[in-house]
């Protein structure tokens, strides 16, 4: 029985590494002709504003001036791409990406399969909610509906305090749908990245929202850049991002869409 | 019994009844000829609104038919007509054809209906053929349950549309047969055909029409022996 | 890559229970699909070209966007707008009840006009009415006819209400998403739900197969 359902998928599977082998010959061909500046492919998901969104055509955001800020100080050209949250990891666990940049929190369960860099940026959880709403903390959040982002942290700080797999617990493909879904009625609080919550209040101010911080709920957690495990990325670009904090680029990219100073000796203390 | 005045029909530009104007009495057999395209099969479905008219009149029983304010699911269910193409419910057997208008147009107790059926099922020779299906019995066969259909609402008149055109040779005979007997019990009919045995012997009179006009009607022994129109004539002479 | 069958059986009960939700959603969106689309078809066959507009537009509308796009309209604006607040189950199966009430409109006209027009002509010169006529004569054996678009309209819907997942009703491919968003893993998921909706859809095959056949021995 094992066996077949092997069997089976295995079929369906090599369908559908022949599309993606093809794509990975041609970057190995690319990396051999440019000695120079190796061409890298990077995937994200472009619906996390203010870290990561769409311009018109162009993906834009905190990440990208980052990551291009590190890439260029590591000698790497980058094609951007956006492709959606899920497929982030299918692709850097596959190889047809090299690295990716989306708000991604370094966690020990994704360690497990991925490598990560230095941590380059400080998030918390917080909780979004309508104006006059009984929900002062975390804990008010057990016999509520909620909306998050399936597979965010923000869904996992739910899910410990809602319970796992709680039907209240509503799981939208981006925090869009999952604010939408708050301002309809549909959820009484959102919690997602203080960075969405925090972008989305400046930019609606009429929606009525009020931006709960619950920090003894919520633990702390820091974004890195993710690489398929044992890249040798890693290290060169672990060296740019040290490079960046300390020549000023780095705060200088922050101010910019932050307009606030970074705490950078704290991201150097979390290095290993 | 019917009486039609200056009846014109049009389909678009296209005039096909150009003035028609006749009586037909009760317990009278009239037999329509003509060549195809003369109009004498929308002279007939005209006489049961299945066609709208353009203009002039059709009484039946001195009510106007071709009036909109008439009910004309009550005159229809004292019209009977038998298509060419028969237009059995496939999806019912011979009794449920059979009794399906009587039931729910006239409210004719099913018991009773179903009494009357095999009644008129016997008449045509059918009796047996009951309950089986429409798709299982010949054309012929399908043509008399279709004229036992109609009977059942025991209608006034009757009129036959090509009855026997869409027949196998061979089974044109069992359906002129129960027409005759229709005829010789006295029912009003109106029959569009090319079967001239009939109308010799049938027809109390018929009626030749052309191009949308009535050219020439008498009775049958007169009309095909001394035909007085050129154009009667012509078309006698080609199917004789 | 190591392919994780236990993580597949631990989350069965959430694959079971998406499964329920959209059994029970495509039956109620095929439900009123039908009950809905019986109407708008016959609405369209009015020979008034005004009145039939409405009809005309609704299936012109339903068919003509996306069904991704509609599911999101309902449930972010009609829904909304009609209850006060959102509802993913009852948007999902109103999404899917007008998307499939478009077509099976279609199918609907098509049946009743593909009927020879000798059987309405017969009905009515037996004196039966428009709706008599309709009822004991042209639907019967319109609906046998309409049984195979039909029953190609139910499987396209049961596969579309994976659409829904998008706003958050627990069916199927919800569930699916939600095992990937929690374990980052990709085959698994969407594999097993994958064969479920291939084991609907072929049991959904087999007894439309024998409806059809028992209504040709009829």
């Amino acid at each position: 029985m094992k066996k077949w359902l092997v069997v089976i998928f295995g079929l369906v599977l090599s369908g559908l590494f022949v599309g993606c082998g093809e794509k990975e010959a041609e970057n190995v061909a690319g990396e051999e002709q440019t000695e120079e500046k190796k061409e890298l492919r990077l995937v994200t998901d472009a619906a996390y504003a203010p870290l990561e969104y769409m311009e018109g055509d162009e993906i834009v955001g905190f990440d990208i001036d980052f990551i291009k800020a590190v890439a260029e100080e590591a000698g790497y050209e980058l094609e951007i791409e956006h492709v959606g949250w899920e497929p982030i990891f299918v692709e850097i666990e596959g190889g047809t990406a090299d690295l990716a940049v989306s708000s991604i929190s370094i966690r020990p369960d994704r360690q497990e399969n991925y490598d990560f860099s230095y941590p380059y940026f400080l998030s918390t959880n917080k909780i979004l909610v309508r104006e006059g709403s009984d929900i002062k903390s975390a804990v008010d959040l057990k016999d509520k509906v909620v909306a998050v982002q399936n597979g965010t942290t923000g869904h996992l700080a739910a899910e410990q305090i809602l319970g796992v797999d709680n039907p209240n617990l509503k799981k939208f493909d981006n925090n869009n749908f999952a604010i939408q879904e708050l301002i309809s009625g549909g959820a009484d609080a959102v919690v997602a990245d203080n960075a969405v919550v925090e972008e989305y209040v400046k930019n609606n101010p009429d929606q009525n929202l009020v931006i709960i911080e619950d920090p003894d709920a919520f633990e702390a957690e820091y974004y890195g850049i993710l690489f398929q495990k044992g890249s040798p990325l890693v290290a060169d670009f672990n060296k740019a991002i040290q490079t960046i904090f300390d020549n000023g680029v780095y705060t200088e990219i922050y101010m910019k869409w932050f307009g606030v100073e970074p705490d950078i000796e704290h991201l150097k203390s979390l290095q290993d | 019994m019917i009486r039609v005045e200056h009846l014109k029909k049009s389909f678009g530009n296209n005039e096909v009844l150009k003035d028609i104007s006749v009586t037909i009495d009760r317990r009278e057999v009239v037999v329509v000829i003509g060549p195809s395209g003369s109009g004498k099969s929308t002279f007939l479905r005209c006489l049961n609104r299945l066609e709208e008219v353009t203009s002039g009149h059709i009484y039946i029983d001195n009510v106007d038919i071709t009036d909109p304010k008439v009910n004309i699911n009550k005159i229809r269910a004292e019209v009977g007509m038998v298509f060419q193409h028969f237009n059995l419910f496939p999806h019912k057997t011979v009794l449920e054809n059979i009794i399906l208008s009587p039931i729910i147009v006239k409210k004719v107790p099913r018991k009773i209906a179903i009494e009357k059926a095999y009644d008129l099922l016997q008449k045509v020779g059918l009796k047996e053929k009951a309950d089986d299906y429409p798709a299982s019995l010949s054309g012929g066969q399908q043509q008399r349950v279709a004229i036992a259909r109609a009977l059942a609402m025991e209608p006034k008149v009757m009129l036959f549309d090509e009855p026997t055109s869409a027949l196998d040779p061979e089974m044109v005979g069992e359906v002129l047969e129960v027409m005759k007997r229709l005829a010789k019990e006295g029912m009003t009919m109106v029959v569009v055909t090319h079967e001239m045995g009939f109308a010799r012997e049938v027809g109390d009179r018929v009626l030749f029409m052309d191009q949308g006009f009535i050219i020439e009607e008498n009775t049958p022994k007169e009309l095909f022996e001394n035909p007085q129109q050129e154009r009667t004539k012509s078309f006698l002479s080609r199917i004789l | 890559m190591n392919f994780r069958i236990d993580l597949i059986i631990e989350y069965m009960p959430y694959f079971l229970r998406g499964t329920a939700y959209t059994i029970g959603i495509s039956l109620l969106g095929i439900l009123f699909g039908l009950i809905l689309g019986l109407f708008i078809g016959l609405g369209k066959m009015i020979k008034n070209r005004f009145l039939s507009f409405p009809f005309t537009a609704y299936i012109t509308f339903f068919r003509g966007t996306p069904l991704m796009l509609q599911i999101l309209i309902i449930h972010f604006g009609v829904v909304r707008a009609l209850l006060g607040e959102t509802n993913g189950v009852f948007a999902g199966i109103m999404a899917l009840s007008l998307n499939s009430a478009a077509y099976v409109a279609e199918i609907f006209r098509a049946g009743i006009q593909s009927l020879d027009k000798g059987q309405m002509e017969a009905a009515r010169s037996l004196g039966m009415n428009y709706y008599q006529a309709m009822r004991h004569v042209i639907l019967p054996q319109a609906f046998k006819r309409m049984i195979p678009p039909l029953g190609n309209e139910f499987i396209i819907l049961l596969k579309d209400s994976a659409q829904i997942s998008i706003i958050a009703v627990p069916e199927l491919t919800y569930w699916a998403r939600v095992f990937q968003g929690r374990f980052y893993k990709v085959w698994e998921p969407y594999l097993t739900a994958a064969l479920i909706y291939l084991f609907l859809t072929v049991v959904l095959t087999f007894l439309l197969d024998r409806l059809e056949k028992r209504l040709k021995q009829e």
